[in-house]
């Protein structure tokens, strides 16, 4: 059996705050848990040094105001760059499956990066996912997002994308940040049906999320057919957890790891660091290497501590119901966007940045393109937190775009650049051709990754 | 006069320095059934027309344990362990007599349950029923609490007096309860063995009249005085590399990064100095493939030395693998390698017309001239060394690190030298050197490099502590040891680094050892805020504090 490959960055010398939950402390005692066990000895483990993405891969995801290095510290550039060390370790077929236990995390980052929201700034599994299609050709992956707040970030990088299969399973949105996930996002007008929400109602169990997934996650994965899984994992489902209220064990993020079989784990949130993430991190370890994870439990867990009193599933046979149609009619449902929107779809987008304080006005056109998943225009308005105003315009070519979509996205760059005055940087992310250029306007300068 | 003797697998090497001048030096077979006989015969040797009152030290190095545990010849020894919660297991079940008991404690240090004393003592019984004599205690993060493991013993000591025991808080306090396991187990097993060995030493010492310190030779490089040893027997495992990286550190002055290359008669030993400190084993000494919390230099050795002999197998040109007697240029009966490089460089080594004619009676058999055969060996020890190399380097800078700086900075091994020691070097060395396009130096002495090592080591001593002010309390890595410090978050970083320099200070005096206490330096500083709720309810400082491996003040460099 191949190995598990395993970068452990736990950024001792990082934090958004001394007091923040995101901060040096966050995986002290998973240091302690998984060097105690010795788990970096086990034969079943293999253990890569942290890398460091480049600003180019985070260009090919996210257009940062006003360039990459203001969105982004050196923790960043380690914690993206750790989970392109697994990536090309499984692609390599060093190992069998890794996980990147590293912070800080990434799933509330959106395309259009003005500041931190849900204590993300960049991406990590997206910019992992671009980097996986451009080095190694992958097209069709899946990322299933486990962590307990709804994966706003990836879903919004991913919306417009029919070759990438989203699915959140996340405390109910009306019931916690960042108040979105509910069932009725289902992806934009070209690839709707390829992002899928789970809402789950507060103090959903082991059993209530072993059953979702079984009726629901594994089913849409194998009618998907990925040719790569990610799991994007938090562990504040974790019933200790300080930011949700939910009740998620140890032993239940084992078996949905073990259910769920990722290719590439990545770290989200968890914040209960002293009473779960030592544990829940050893079984996502122990559940991927196929070691028995039967020994592993919480000081304080019991069997049936967190029994629900209420053996019905209704809510859950519902939503999988009605998730499951969604999913299917998808094919259809795109073609009947494609006769009511020919040309281009429009429409507006608010997204506020609850670290920074930031709110963000967002028009975004998609073109409705009969051969790809369409170029975008987006134009974003925003306050920095340092009072600097942004105007910005920005153009993405999507990865398979045809090119017609990508010589129309060159052309409008062109076009915008030379039109002085209306917009403070105008941005260009060329997927098809790996190049990403932005403009200045004020300098009248341009940078090119 | 100092005195330093290293026993190899193959030969005992001895040196007498006395000021900056090696007044003496000695070379003989290891008799591996009688280690303390072959250490007096060479002492007895380099004593010979001296005053055994002007002998102010003797360092030894010896593989008595190495050894023992290589041949699994050790004495049957039991494992009482307590993992707790967490892996399986079967992940633990590295040894025959291992039994599992109840009781667990967490990172934190607390009991999460408790033991069964019941248990306990029906797994006392069974090991005495079992005749085994020894047995190792250890409990998942008794790093961090040992009290679960002192209850073991004090259960077992009063049921079965007579069961030796070593608990794993006591010998290896560091983060890793499988590589603590495995280093308490070899400890306790070899501890009787190992103090027997040390009588007879101070015995022949005495008799002769030797009233000098004698200290012993550890893996990390340093000394520990004899009579300190017999607690940690294991200490002494692969102290031969040891003895020859410090002796290219005692021969070349200059810190550098280097490669230091020890070529014996049939193996070679691969060492990096870095800005001229030796690099340690990142995970621990290996023995019998187990990892342990014993530390050790990063030592890569080969199965290839200057007496591998040469010989034709079904066609081929071939290296072997076992020694069988000594280069034809110094009387051997058939080719090695020394004499390949010999023949192809001119090296003019012992009678080099003996190389060539031994060589030359290959040449039919392997239907070349002289000239390609010698080259092609050549090629194959070359090529096998830089190998060797490279991936020494490469395994160092893709070792795994934890924090922001260390790998947006990165590592890049910046090669400046190659030192060669050992018999051999001479030959090979310099065509290496020439390879890989680096300086190279062979020292004079290089032939007992390692007995000088051994000799000019000072004593070393590393103490890890875990401060924990929320919980209250302190603990070291060794011997258990334990205190208390007011809870709350004012405790800084300055008083964190006093405590273990105290304890150092403290635990090196009480071991004799004290003589370059003041010079212990940080190697380990880290600091953790414990945040509950949104305030600062404590701090958690690891802290590392170290004598450090280097050469004892008397000695002053040796006149070529």
């Amino acid at each position: 059996m191949k190995q598990t490959g395993l970068v452990f960055f736990p950024a001792f010398d990082w934090a958004i705050s001394p007091t923040h939950p995101e901060r040096e402390e966050r995986l002290l005692y998973t240091r302690d848990q998984l060097f105690e066990e010795g788990v970096m000895d086990l034969p079943q483990i293999r253990e890569y040094k942290s890398g460091l993405a480049t600003h180019k891969d985070i260009a090919r995801v996210h257009f940062c105001v006003p360039d990459v290095d203001a969105q982004i510290t050196e923790a960043h550039l380690v914690s993206a760059g750790s989970a392109l060390v697994i990536a090309d370790a499984v692609m390599n077929k060093e190992i069998g499956n890794g996980f990147a236990l590293v912070r800080p995390p990434g799933h509330h980052a959106m395309t259009v990066a003005h500041g931190n929201r849900g204590f993300c700034n960049i991406n990590n599994e997206a910019i992992m996912v671009e980097y996986l299609r451009k080095r190694y050709g992958l097209r069709r992956i899946a990322i299933v997002d486990t962590d307990v707040h709804h994966g706003d970030g990836t879903q919004e990088i991913f919306w417009h994308d029919p070759d990438i299969l989203f699915i959140s399973f996340h405390q109910d949105g009306r019931t916690l940040y960042p108040g979105s996930g509910f069932t009725d996002e289902l992806g934009g007008p070209l690839a709707h049906g390829t992002t899928i929400n789970i809402p789950l109602p507060p103090n959903t169990n082991d059993a209530g999320i072993h059953y979702l997934l079984d009726h629901l996650v594994l089913p849409l994965l194998e009618e998907f057919q990925p040719e790569l899984v990610v799991n994007s994992a938090g562990q504040d489902n974790h019933y200790s957890d300080p930011l949700a209220n939910m009740a998620f064990s140890a032993q239940g993020y084992a078996v949905l790891n073990q259910k769920l079989a990722p290719d590439i784990a990545v770290l989200e949130g968890g914040y209960s660091v002293e009473t779960a993430l030592p544990y829940v991190n050893l079984g996502i370890i122990m559940a991927m290497a196929g070691i028995d994870y039967s020994n592993l439990r919480e000081p304080d867990y019991s069997p049936g501590r967190f029994a629900r009193k209420s053996s019905s599933n209704d809510y859950f046979d519902q939503l999988i119901k009605t998730q499951l149609a969604n999913f299917r009619n998808r094919e259809e449902t795109v073609k009947k966007n494609r006769g009511r929107f020919p040309d281009e779809y429009a429409y507006p987008q608010h997204i506020y940045y609850d670290t920074d304080g930031i709110s963000e006005e967002q028009l975004v056109r998609l073109r409705m393109c009969p051969d790809c998943a369409g170029y975008r225009i987006i134009r974003s308005s925003a306050r920095h937190s340092g009072w600097e105003n942004y105007e910005v315009f920005c153009i993405a070519v999507p990865t398979y775009g045809c090119p017609r979509c990508q010589a129309e996205g060159q052309r409008i760059y062109q076009e915008m650049c030379g039109k002085p005055g209306i917009f403070d940087h105008i941005y260009l992310q060329d997927r098809v051709d790996d190049i990403y250029r932005s403009f200045n306007s004020g300098r009248q300068a341009e940078t090119v990754l | 006069m100092l005195i330093g003797i290293d026993v190899g697998g193959t030969f005992t090497d001895g040196v007498v320095l006395a000021g900056t001048q090696v007044v003496a030096t000695a070379k003989q077979p290891t008799n591996n059934a009688d280690l303390k006989g072959t250490i007096i015969e060479v002492l007895d040797r380099l004593l010979e027309g001296r005053d055994c009152r002007d002998v102010q030290r003797v360092v030894l190095s010896t593989t008595l344990v190495t050894n023992m545990l290589a041949t699994g010849t050790g004495p049957a020894t039991a494992l009482l362990l307590m993992p707790g919660p967490g892996l399986p297991v079967d992940c633990y079940d590295l040894f025959p007599h291992t039994w599992f008991l109840k009781g667990s404690v967490d990172f934190r240090g607390r009991v999460i349950e408790p033991l069964d004393a019941t248990e306990v003592e029906a797994a006392a019984a069974q090991i005495m029923a079992e005749g085994i004599e020894k047995a190792a205690i250890v409990s998942k993060f008794s790093n961090r609490n040992s009290q679960l493991e002192r209850q073991v013993r004090d259960i077992v000591q009063h049921s079965q007096p007579s069961l030796e025991l070593a608990l794993g808080s006591d010998v290896a306090g560091q983060l890793n309860f499988r590589r603590r396991l495995v280093t308490t187990y070899y400890s306790v097993m070899t501890q009787a063995v190992w103090t027997g060995f040390v009588q007879e030493i101070t015995a022949a010492l005495v008799a002769r009249g030797i009233k000098a310190e004698v200290d012993i030779l550890k893996a990390d490089g340093g000394t520990m005085p004899l009579t300190h040893s017999i607690f940690r027997p294991c200490e002494t495992v692969f102290s031969g590399p040891a003895a020859s990286t410090m002796g290219a550190v005692a021969l070349t002055s200059h810190p550098r990064n280097s490669v230091i290359v020890d070529v014996g008669g049939t193996t070679s030993d691969i060492s990096l100095l870095i800005d001229g400190e030796p690099l340690y084993a990142s995970k621990g000494a290996q023995i019998q493939g187990h990892y342990t919390h014993i530390k050790a230099f990063s030592v890569r050795s080969l199965p290839l030395g200057g007496d591998s002999p040469i010989s034709i197998h079904e066609g081929r040109l071939t290296v072997e693998l076992t020694r069988r007697d000594n280069a034809a240029c110094f009387g051997g009966p058939e080719p090695t390698v020394t004499d390949a490089f010999n023949q192809l460089y001119s090296l003019e080594i012992g009678q080099p017309e003996r190389s060539r004619q031994a060589l030359a009676k290959l040449e039919p058999q392997a239907g070349m001239g002289l000239d390609s055969l010698c080259r092609e060996v050549v090629n194959l020890v070359i090529s096998q060394l830089q190998a060797a190399i490279t991936d020494m380097f490469q395994e160092w800078e893709n070792e795994p690190a934890y924090r922001v700086w260390e790998v947006v900075h990165g590592r890049k091994f910046d090669f400046q030298e190659i030192v060669g020691i050992g018999a051999a070097a001479e030959a090979i060395i310099p065509v290496l050197a020439e390879k890989m396009q680096v300086a190279c130096t062979i020292p004079a002495f290089a032939p007992v490099a390692n007995a000088l090592g051994a000799c000019v080591a000072r004593p070393t001593l590393t103490v890890k502590i875990h401060i924990d002010t929320q919980s209250g309390y302190w603990v070291m890595d060794q011997e258990g040891r334990r205190g208390e410090v007011k809870t709350g978050a004012k405790m800084q970083l300055g008083e964190a680094l006093d405590l273990a320099q105290r304890n150092l200070q403290q635990l090196a005096l009480e071991r004799n050892m004290d003589a370059y206490a003041d010079q212990a330096e940080v190697f380990l500083q880290e600091q953790f805020n414990v945040i509950r709720g949104w305030s600062t309810s404590g701090k958690i400082f690891d802290i590392g504090v170290q004598i450090a491996p280097g050469l004892i003040k008397e000695y002053q460099g040796v006149k070529q």
